[in-house]
C-alpha cells in the first residue's frame, strides 16, 4: 500500500458536479493519493496558488472557468505548474482532445472513465505505484 | 505629497449616475479595444432595444471578458426572446461560450421553463448534459420535477448522471426508488453505481 | 436564542445546508462549527414561516435568495466592524502590494497622479480611516507619493456616521494608545472622534456598487477593498457589481475580498494572485 509511504501524490479533483468529485476523490483516495477538490476552475487556480499538486484531474464543462481555460491557466504564469493533467469530459466530438492538449492537458479522457483506469493513468503520470 | 485632503472635511456626495447614450453604446460593441465593448455592454442593461444586438455578438465575441459582460446584462433580462437567444449556445463547441450560457440561463428562471420541452428532448446528447447543469442552479420550483423526468427518461447514461448529480441537493426519500431504477437502467456505469449507493443511505435514513 | 435546535437537523441536513451555503456565498462551515450553524438554522426557521428544515429549506432553494437568504446571511456571518478588522490585508497592502503599484507605474520618481484606494463599501468608516492611519504610520514612501483614499457605501446613514467619525471604545480597542492620542480626540463618554486632517484626506460617495452607470464615476483605482458584501448579493448582481468595480480599477489594479471570500463563485474576470498575506484578485494588465 502506497497510503503507507511518507509522501504521497497530491491530486486536485475539478468537477462541478459533487458527485463526480466523490466518485473521483474516493478512488484516489483508496489507491493511496492525497486528495483535494475544486468546483470550478477558479478554485482550482485559486487552490494551486496555495498548494503544490502533483496531478489535476479536470472536468470541462464548468461554470465561471471550464477545463481548458482552468488548464490554461494552470500553465500560464497565473500559476505555473508543470504538474500532469487529465481532462475528463462528457464531450467526444472532435477536436475536444486536440484543444485539450493545446491547453495543457496531458491525457483527455472521456466519462464515464472506469475507476481502475483512472487509478491506473494517475499512478503513471505521478510515478507512484498504486494500491488499484 | 502624502494624503491629499481637502480644505476641510466634506459631507458625503451622492455619485448620479450618468446616463448612458445606447447609440453611443452600440456602436462600442464593435470597438477593437475589448474593455471598450465589455463597458458598452455592461451600459446597455437598462436597453431593451440593444437585446437583438447583444444576442448577435454571444456566438461572436471572442473575448471572454466581453462575452461575460454580454451575458451579465443578458441575464437580467429574464425573457423568452433572451433565453431562447441564449440557448441555441448550449450546442456550441466552445466550452467557455457553452457553459456561460448555462450558467446565464440558471438566472432565468421566469424564461426557461418555456425552453425545456424542447431542451430535453434536443438529440445531441452534450446538450441535454448542459441543461441538466441549467436546471442545477436554477431557482424554480418545478427544477426538481424536471430533473426526475430526465432520470427517468433520458436515454443516455451521462445526462442521466448530470440530473442526478443536480438532484441530489433537494432529493427526498421519495426519489429514492427513481435512483434505483437509473442504476438498473445502465448496469455498466461504475459511477452511476457508485453515486447512487452513496446517496441512498442518506436518503432512506439508513446510513 | 438559548437550547439545542428545536428544528434537529440530520447529519445529512447539515452537510446538503453546507454545500448550498457554500455554493451560494463561499462561505466553508466544517462540522466543527455544527452547534452554531444548528442555532442560527433554528433562529431563521422560527422566524419563517415554516416549521421543518425540510420545508424551510427548499423555500430557500427556490426563492432565489431575497430576504430568506440575506437573514441567513446575517444569522451566520459578523457583521461587526472596528478600527484594524482584517489587519493582515493592509499588512498586504503595507508590504507587497504598494510597492507592486509602485513600480507599475513607472516608479517613485516618475509615477503621474495620486495612488488612489477605495473602501467599498466603507460602512461607518472605520475601514479607510484604519487605511490613512497605517499609510502615515508604516509606509515609509508617503512623504514622496500623493494618496487619495476614498470611502463608498450605499447606506447614507452609515455614510453620515463615517463623516462623523465617532467611535466607541470597542471600535477603537485595537488601534495602539499612540495613535489614539495623535490622531483622536476624545469627546467623552468613551467615545474618540478621527480628528479633522485624517477626516479630510478621506472622500465620502453613496453609490450603488450594483449601479453601472453610477459606477463609471469611479476610475484608476489603484487599490479597492470590497470586503463582505458580494456574499449578500444573488448570482447576476454580485457578477455585476465584480465588473463594476473591475471597471473602477486601473489594469494592474489589486482587489481585497473579505477574509473568507472568493472570486471563484461569483465572476473569472479578474487574476487570482497569491501574496505572502494571502490571496488578493488583479485586474489583468494589457488587453487580450
Amino acid at each position: 500500500m502506497t497510503s503507507d509511504t511518507p509522501t504521497r501524490a497530491r491530486v486536485l479533483v475539478v468537477d462541478d458536479a459533487a458527485t463526480v468529485r466523490l466518485y473521483h476523490s474516493s478512488l484516489l483516495t483508496d489507491a493511496g493519493f492525497e486528495v483535494s477538490e475544486a468546483a470550478n476552475g477558479l478554485e482550482a487556480v485559486e487552490a494551486a496558488l496555495g498548494a503544490e499538486f502533483d496531478l489535476f484531474v479536470v472536468d470541462v464543462n464548468m461554470p465561471k472557468m471550464n477545463g481548458y481555460a482552468c488548464v490554461e491557466s494552470l500553465r500560464s504564469e497565473t500559476v505555473g505548474t508543470a504538474a500532469p493533467v487529465v481532462m475528463i469530459s462528457t464531450e467526444d466530438r472532435p477536436g475536444d482532445a486536440e484543444r485539450a492538449y493545446r491547453a495543457g492537458a496531458n491525457l483527455y479522457l472521456v466519462k464515464p472513465v472506469a475507476g481502475d483506469r483512472l487509478v491506473r493513468v494517475a499512478g503513471m503520470l505521478t510515478a507512484v505505484e498504486v494500491a488499484a | 505629497m502624502g494624503l491629499v485632503r481637502k480644505q476641510a472635511p466634506r459631507e458625503p456626495e451622492e455619485v448620479l449616475p450618468e446616463p448612458p447614450d445606447t447609440g453611443t453604446l452600440l456602436g462600442q460593441l464593435d470597438d477593437p479595444d475589448p474593455d471598450c465593448r465589455r463597458e458598452a455592454a455592461l451600459g446597455l442593461v437598462e436597453a431593451a432595444e440593444a437585446v437583438p444586438e447583444l444576442l448577435a455578438r454571444v456566438g461572436t465575441e471572442k473575448d471572454p471578458r466581453v462575452l461575460e459582460s454580454i451575458l451579465t446584462t443578458l441575464a437580467a433580462r429574464d425573457t423568452e426572446e433572451v433565453a431562447g437567444g441564449l440557448a441555441v449556445h448550449l450546442a456550441s463547441d466552445e466550452a467557455v461560450l457553452r457553459t456561460a450560457v448555462a450558467a446565464a440561463l440558471a438566472t432565468m428562471p421566469r424564461s426557461v421553463p418555456a425552453l425545456l420541452p424542447d431542451l430535453l428532448a434536443a438529440p445531441d446528447h452534450d446538450v441535454r448534459v448542459m441543461t441538466a447543469m441549467v436546471l442545477a442552479d436554477l431557482p424554480h420550483p418545478e427544477a426538481h420535477d424536471w430533473l426526475v423526468k430526465m432520470i427517468c427518461e433520458d436515454p443516455h447514461p451521462n445526462v442521466v448522471t448530470g440530473a442526478i448529480d443536480a438532484l441530489l441537493p433537494s432529493a427526498t426519500a421519495e426519489d429514492a426508488q427513481l435512483l434505483r431504477d437509473a442504476v438498473e437502467r445502465f448496469p455498466d456505469d461504475p459511477f452511476l453505481r457508485f453515486t447512487v449507493n452513496t446517496a441512498l443511505p442518506r436518503l432512506t435514513g439508513t446510513a | 436564542m438559548a437550547g439545542a435546535a428545536a428544528t434537529g437537523l440530520s447529519d445529512a441536513d447539515f452537510t446538503r445546508f453546507c454545500e448550498y451555503f457554500y455554493k451560494r456565498t463561499g462561505i466553508h462551515f466544517t462540522s466543527a462549527k455544527r452547534y452554531f450553524v444548528d442555532k442560527r438554522i433554528d433562529t431563521c426557521i422560527r422566524n419563517s414561516p415554516y416549521d421543518t428544515f425540510g420545508s424551510w429549506f427548499a423555500a430557500l432553494r427556490t426563492s432565489d435568495q431575497g430576504p430568506m437568504l440575506q437573514e441567513l446571511i446575517n444569522q451566520l456571518t459578523v457583521n461587526e466592524t472596528y478600527f484594524l478588522r482584517e489587519d493582515y490585508q493592509f499588512d498586504a497592502m503595507l508590504t507587497t502590494v504598494l510597492p507592486n503599484v509602485l513600480a507599475a507605474r513607472g516608479g517613485i520618481s516618475r509615477i503621474a497622479g495620486p495612488v488612489k484606494i477605495l473602501s467599498l463599501p466603507c460602512s461607518t468608516g472605520e475601514e479607510p480611516y484604519s487605511i490613512a492611519l497605517r499609510l502615515l504610520e508604516e509606509w515609509d514612501q508617503i512623504d514622496h507619493v500623493d494618496v487619495e483614499i476614498h470611502g463608498a457605501d450605499i447606506d447614507s446613514d452609515v455614510l453620515a456616521k463615517a463623516a462623523h467619525a465617532s467611535y466607541g471604545e470597542r471600535s477603537v480597542q485595537r488601534v495602539p494608545k499612540a495613535w489614539l492620542n495623535k490622531y483622536f480626540v476624545a469627546v467623552g463618554a468613551g467615545r474618540y472622534q478621527v480628528d479633522e486632517g485624517i477626516r479630510s484626506a478621506v472622500t465620502l460617495h453613496k453609490v450603488n456598487i450594483c449601479d453601472t452607470a453610477a459606477m463609471r464615476s469611479f476610475r484608476d483605482f489603484d487599490i479597492v477593498f470590497c470586503r463582505n458584501v458580494l456574499i449578500y448579493f444573488d448570482e447576476l448582481s454580485s457578477r455585476r457589481a465584480a465588473e463594476n468595480l473591475y471597471g473602477a480599477m486601473r489594469p494592474g489594479g489589486y482587489l481585497f475580498l473579505g477574509h473568507s471570500e472568493s472570486m471563484s463563485r461569483i465572476s473569472p474576470i479578474f487574476t487570482p494572485t497569491r501574496l505572502p498575506e494571502g490571496l488578493v484578485y488583479q485586474r489583468p494588465t494589457g488587453a487580450k
